[in-house]
């Protein structure tokens, strides 16, 4: 039974599906029903994944694996396994899934059956591509999930929706086919004849190691770290990429923005995390500075969008670009506890941004405007609804007790004390280094400029006086909308007082990806093994930046050879400059940062 | 002495050409104005054809030393791998002609004679070990495909597109005639296992394998000798060209790569950058113009242009030693991926089409409009042929596109892959539009009733099972494709 776990987790939802296409497609309710039983059927089995799945240190990566070959002649395998961070986000991605169906449950009444096709083809999609540790496997549940959800909008989506659906298509679409020829590319190079595989853990053990054989040049990893990287940053989405997304949620049906804010977006981040980072390190330290001024930047950017917005809908759209920015701040600080927390974060997100796109939509069934002028007051006629909208809103803005606050101080403190520079300088490879704690700073204006714009919006829907007439007559939440808020309002709670369960399943996963991208621990990580408590040391001069301390206590000159094995993240050579290494101390006093 | 044995190579060609015989003499002597059974003959004919080859997958013929066919043809897994998909390729295009030509009273013995005829011209290129019977077996396929094309000879389309592809394609024949001219000229041999052997003299060798490439290239619908496809795809009736862009094109490609891959493999330097600069073309310039098409079925043959290019990458791949296998194999599956899809797609624009006589709109964007409501199941197969055409995974056309990318790789052409790859983007454009106007339209006022007969419905149920079987569980197929390849050299 344990060791068909996963088989079963993938395939329950497909096999619900095959039963609701044998439904006639005019009984709706019994469609509904046959797809919330499927989707609860599916979270039960996610949970059981989810508790089989051990985290102590010991324990081995990836559990649950099941290792068949699928495409034999071309070395592709059924090759599937969960580490912590996988597990938790199929929790999430189960845990969204009987939430989008009840959010659907009468806000849709055209073609009932495709939808609910739809949404398990989904489901099955979705765990697969977290399941996966075959690269092929992996591509092909990738882009498995683009068509149901391309349905999603296209067919029950709002007026524009099929510039939305076409836009999010290509996108994504186009964003991949370059990591279809990466990933092809590392095949090719696995090895000769049938040696060749898409196998991700033994791709992951020859490229990391020296003497596999599989050695590639520099200018081949910068390139295939690329291709991955365009592919997720434009799931996450990152800024410049993101423009498809407020288009995507705005047009979607609630059941869309809910798996597509809480699970989708994941995807892109999930991909960094498990795919380009740990496969090409040194690329990735060399990507960091523009990635990581990429990520503040959407999370300003995206903060001040949202601050703009007279949508609802819009508004939580902008906020997931503020919000995924943080998540990318937290994987590319790439220390140990900025990535727990960007995976923390990860989850959060799922929970309060699906939550809130859940409550738009009841709301938007009740009055079909999601227009912020329209309402005003409306927290007297329906106390219920303002109620769990608050304490939503107050998770995504981060407030401590919830949920949000543990992921962003996480991030924040550990993007704070990262490195300059990450990785060992080796013959031919550039490193780039950045100012992490003056990028953090402004990142940290995102977590204020987010209570503002969330908080104004509250104010503007629900306080003040009744401005519409129309709204004295709004209805509550029903009991049915109730099954679907309350689980994740516990959730917002539980998992912000009592973070450590949630935590200690992403601990070895944000351990094993510090080590393997040559991130450097932070200090003091250990410390937030009590969150709420920040790390006194974290925040004093003493942690202060790697690279001034480095520049006062030069090492000896080391040979470029000696370098390349070297462990510890080293200067670059460019930064042995003495004149660049005036210029960042200058730098560093400027910004006050000296001890 | 020539044994009887050395007969089963030729099986299945026998039994497409006696098919297309019987359904002749059933013009000529039977009174019976019921004509129900003649596609049911053609379909049996081609079926028979079918299980031919596949018994032949599996129990590979050999001929004998003294046989008469030892210099002539190949009795090679490669060949029964393409006879199988042009024989797959035919039945589908059978069970989808029935209701078209029914419903305009075209059904004629004389029209599934001609498909068999051309099927068996096209079996016999597949196999064919000799440049003179390469061009025998191209004349059979052509002849039988330009008469095809004029088949509803009132419609001035298909007049017109028979016209041009008739004049373009005897064109093309005498260009390749004169390669073949050149090639006895430089190596003093028509066989094909003769020409490595030959020592190349390039001022010969070289025009004489340009002008045997711009024949076939004219043949598969290359760019830059793309210009007859599209009207002579649109022109055509819409079965026959389903046909047209499976067969035509497979046995075209099969009989390209023996030439240019296999008998003159070793001297890549005068045709693989020439195959390199044809695939890139066709890809780019195929997918760019099927953007704007309105006509459904004409952006299937632009789109049919852009798979051409898909195909010539497996062609370029073989000019390098390392990805000649992958390559071959490639072209196989992605032949067979191609063939089943773009069968469906065609067999559907033919349905939507029906008892439609205004010409301009036969084939419009618009008449898709709403078709999941109107035919769930209709519409959900066209969404898996165009998601398989542009190469969406859980589909044949993604693997088929899998494996020619990997053989490029292979090869070390990145620049072609990446091009590859950048154009199927660009491509799920055009597929996608027509998936909006199924599911995201409403459909129009009056709604016609389709064509419902159970011959069309099978035709597309097995084309649709297929694309599904090869894009999950390709592993069968690419075996013997891979086999087919590794046998080839």
């Amino acid at each position: 039974m344990s060791h068909h776990l996963l088989d079963i987790v993938i395939f329950t939802p497909l096999l619900f599906a095959a039963v609701v296409a044998l439904l006639p497609a005019g009984e709706r309710n019994q469609l509904r029903a046959a797809t919330l039983a499927g989707s609860l059927v599916s979270f039960a089995t996610t949970i059981a994944l989810y508790l089989a799945f051990d985290p102590s240190a010991g324990a081995p990566e990836f559990q649950l694996e099941l290792n068949r070959p699928w495409i034999a002649s071309l070395g592709i395998g059924y090759h599937v396994g969960v580490d912590g961070l996988a597990a938790s986000l199929i929790l999430l991605t189960g845990l969204l899934g009987p939430v989008a169906v009840l959010s659907t449950w009468s806000a849709v009444q055209t073609r009932v059956k495709e939808l609910c096709l739809a949404l398990l083809v989904l489901q099955t999609a979705m765990y697969g591509t977290f399941a996966a540790l075959d690269l092929a496997l992996f591509y092909v549940f990738w882009e498995l999930m683009l068509v149901p959800m391309y349905l999603l909008i296209g067919v029950w989506g709002g007026e524009n929706r099929v510039y939305a659906a076409v836009k999010f298509f290509l996108y994504t679409f186009a964003g991949s086919v370059l990591m279809l020829v990466a990933i092809l590319f590392l095949y090719v190079k696995s090895g000769a004849g049938d040696a060749r595989t898409f196998d991700y853990v033994s791709l992951l053990r020859a490229l990391n190691d020296p003497d596999s054989g599989m050695a590639l040049a520099w200018s081949a990893r910068k390139w295939l770290f690329a291709a991955f990287a365009l592919a997720f940053a434009v799931k996450v989405p990152m800024f410049p990429l993101h423009t498809w997304l407020p288009d995507a949620h705005v047009q979607a049906p609630a059941a869309g923005s809910i798996i597509l804010a809480g699970v989708l977006l994941k995807m892109g981040a999930f991909g960094f995390l498990r795919y380009a980072m740990p496969l090409f390190p040194d690329a990735a330290a060399w990507a960091r500075p523009t990635l990581v001024a990429l990520a503040v930047v959407g999370i300003v950017y995206g903060s001040l969008m949202a601050l703009a917005q007279k949508d609802l809908k819009k508004l939580i759209a902008y906020s997931s670009v503020a919000h995924l920015g943080f998540v990318m701040l937290g994987i590319l600080a790439m220390t140990v506890a900025s990535s727990t927390g960007a995976m923390y974060q990860m989850l959060n997100h799922g929970i309060s941004t699906g939550a809130l796109f859940l409550l738009v939509g009841i709301l938007y069934e009740r009055t079909h405007t999601r227009s912020i002028s329209d309402y005003g007051g409306i927290a007297k006629v329906v106390p219920m609804f303002a109620f769990a909208f608050m304490v939503v809103l107050l998770s995504s803005i981060g407030l401590p007790g919830t949920n949000g606050f543990v992921g962003e101080l996480l991030i924040l403190a550990g993007a704070f004390a990262a490195p300059f520079t990450i990785g060992a300088a080796a013959p031919g490879v550039e490193l780039g280094a950045l100012n992490m704690p003056l990028w953090t700073a402004v990142a940290t204006s995102g977590v204020v400029l987010g209570a503002v714009y969330m908080l104004r919006m509250y104010q503007r829907v629900m306080f003040g006086p009744l401005r519409h007439q129309e709204n004295r007559a709004l209805a509550d939440l029903k009991l049915r909308e109730w099954l679907a808020v309350g689980p994740l309002l516990a959730l917002v709670v539980v998992m912000g007082v009592m973070p450590q369960p949630f935590l200690d399943r992403l601990d070895p996963s944000a351990k094993r990806f510090v080590e393997r991208v040559g991130g450097e621990p932070a200090q003091g990580a250990a410390a937030f093994r009590l969150v709420g408590v920040p790390p006194a040391e974290l925040l004093s001069p003493a942690a202060a930046p790697q690279v001034v301390r480095v520049a006062q206590e030069p090492e000896p000159a080391v040979q470029p050879a000696n370098l390349a094995t070297e462990k510890l993240p080293m200067l670059p050579a460019r930064l042995r400059d003495p004149k660049l290494l005036e210029a960042v101390k200058q730098r560093a006093r400027d910004i006050g940062t000296t001890p | 002495m020539p044994s009887a044995a050395d007969l089963l190579i030729l099986l299945p060609t026998v039994a497409l050409a006696f098919g297309a015989c019987v359904l002749l003499l059933s013009e000529a002597f039977l009174e019976c104005r019921n004509r129900g059974y003649q596609a049911a003959v053609a379909a049996g004919a081609a079926g028979l054809a079918l299980s031919l080859a596949l018994l032949q997958i599996a129990e590979p013929v050999t001929l004998s030393n003294d046989s008469l066919f030892r210099t002539v043809v190949q009795p090679d897994l490669f060949q029964s791998f393409i006879v199988a998909t042009v024989s797959g390729g035919l039945l589908l295009s059978v069970l989808l002609s029935k209701g078209f030509l029914r419903a305009r009273d075209a059904e004629r013995g004389e029209y599934y004679a001609l498909l068999l005829f051309a099927a068996s011209g096209m079996t016999l290129l597949a196999m064919a070990a000799d440049l003179v019977l390469v061009f025998i077996a191209l004349e059979i396929m052509s002849l039988a495909t330009y008469a095809l094309s004029a088949w509803l000879r009132r419609d001035k389309r298909a007049t017109e597109a028979a016209l041009k592809y008739f004049l373009l394609g005897a064109f093309s024949s005498a260009l390749y005639l004169y390669g073949v001219a050149l090639a006895y000229g430089a190596t003093g041999s028509t066989q094909l296992a003769e020409l490595p052997k030959a020592t190349l003299n390039p001022w010969i060798g070289g025009p004489a394998i340009a002008l045997i490439s711009v024949g076939f290239a004219f043949k598969v619908a290359a760019v830059p000798f793309h210009m007859w496809a599209p009207d002579v795809y649109e022109g055509a009736p819409t079965p026959v060209t389903a046909f047209m862009a499976v067969g035509v094109k497979a046995a075209a490609f099969a009989a390209f790569f023996r030439t240019i891959a296999v008998a003159f493999g070793g001297a890549p330097q005068h045709w693989g950058p020439v195959v390199e600069a044809l695939a890139i073309l066709s890809m780019i310039v195929g997918n760019l113009l099927a953007l704007p098409q309105q006509n459904v079925k004409r952006m299937l043959a632009y789109s049919s242009i852009a798979h051409a290019g898909y195909a010539l990458v497996g062609l370029s791949s073989a000019s390098v030693y390392a990805g000649r296998v992958a390559g071959a194999e490639g072209l196989l599956f992605y032949l067979a991926a191609y063939t089943v899809a773009a069968v469906g797609a065609f067999g559907i624009a033919a349905v939507i089409e029906r008892n439609e006589l205004d010409a301009e709109k036969a084939w419009d964007l618009e008449r898709f409009a709403g078709l999941a409501q109107r035919r769930p199941v209709l519409a959900l197969f066209m969404a898996v042929f165009l998601l398989s055409l542009a190469g969406i995974p859980a589909t044949a056309g993604f693997m088929g596109k899998l494996l020619v990318f990997r053989a490029g790789l292979d090869a070390g052409q990145l620049a072609l892959v990446i091009v590859g790859v950048v154009t199927s983007a660009i491509a799920a454009y055009y597929y996608l539009r027509v998936i909006v106007s199924m599911y995201f339209h409403a459909p129009p006022g009056e709604t016609e009733d389709l064509d419902r007969s159970a011959a069309t419905s099978w035709g597309l149920g097995l084309a649709c099972a297929a694309v599904v079987v090869l894009g999950i569980g390709p592993g069968t197929v690419m075996e013997i494709a891979r086999r087919g390849a590794e046998l080839l050299f």
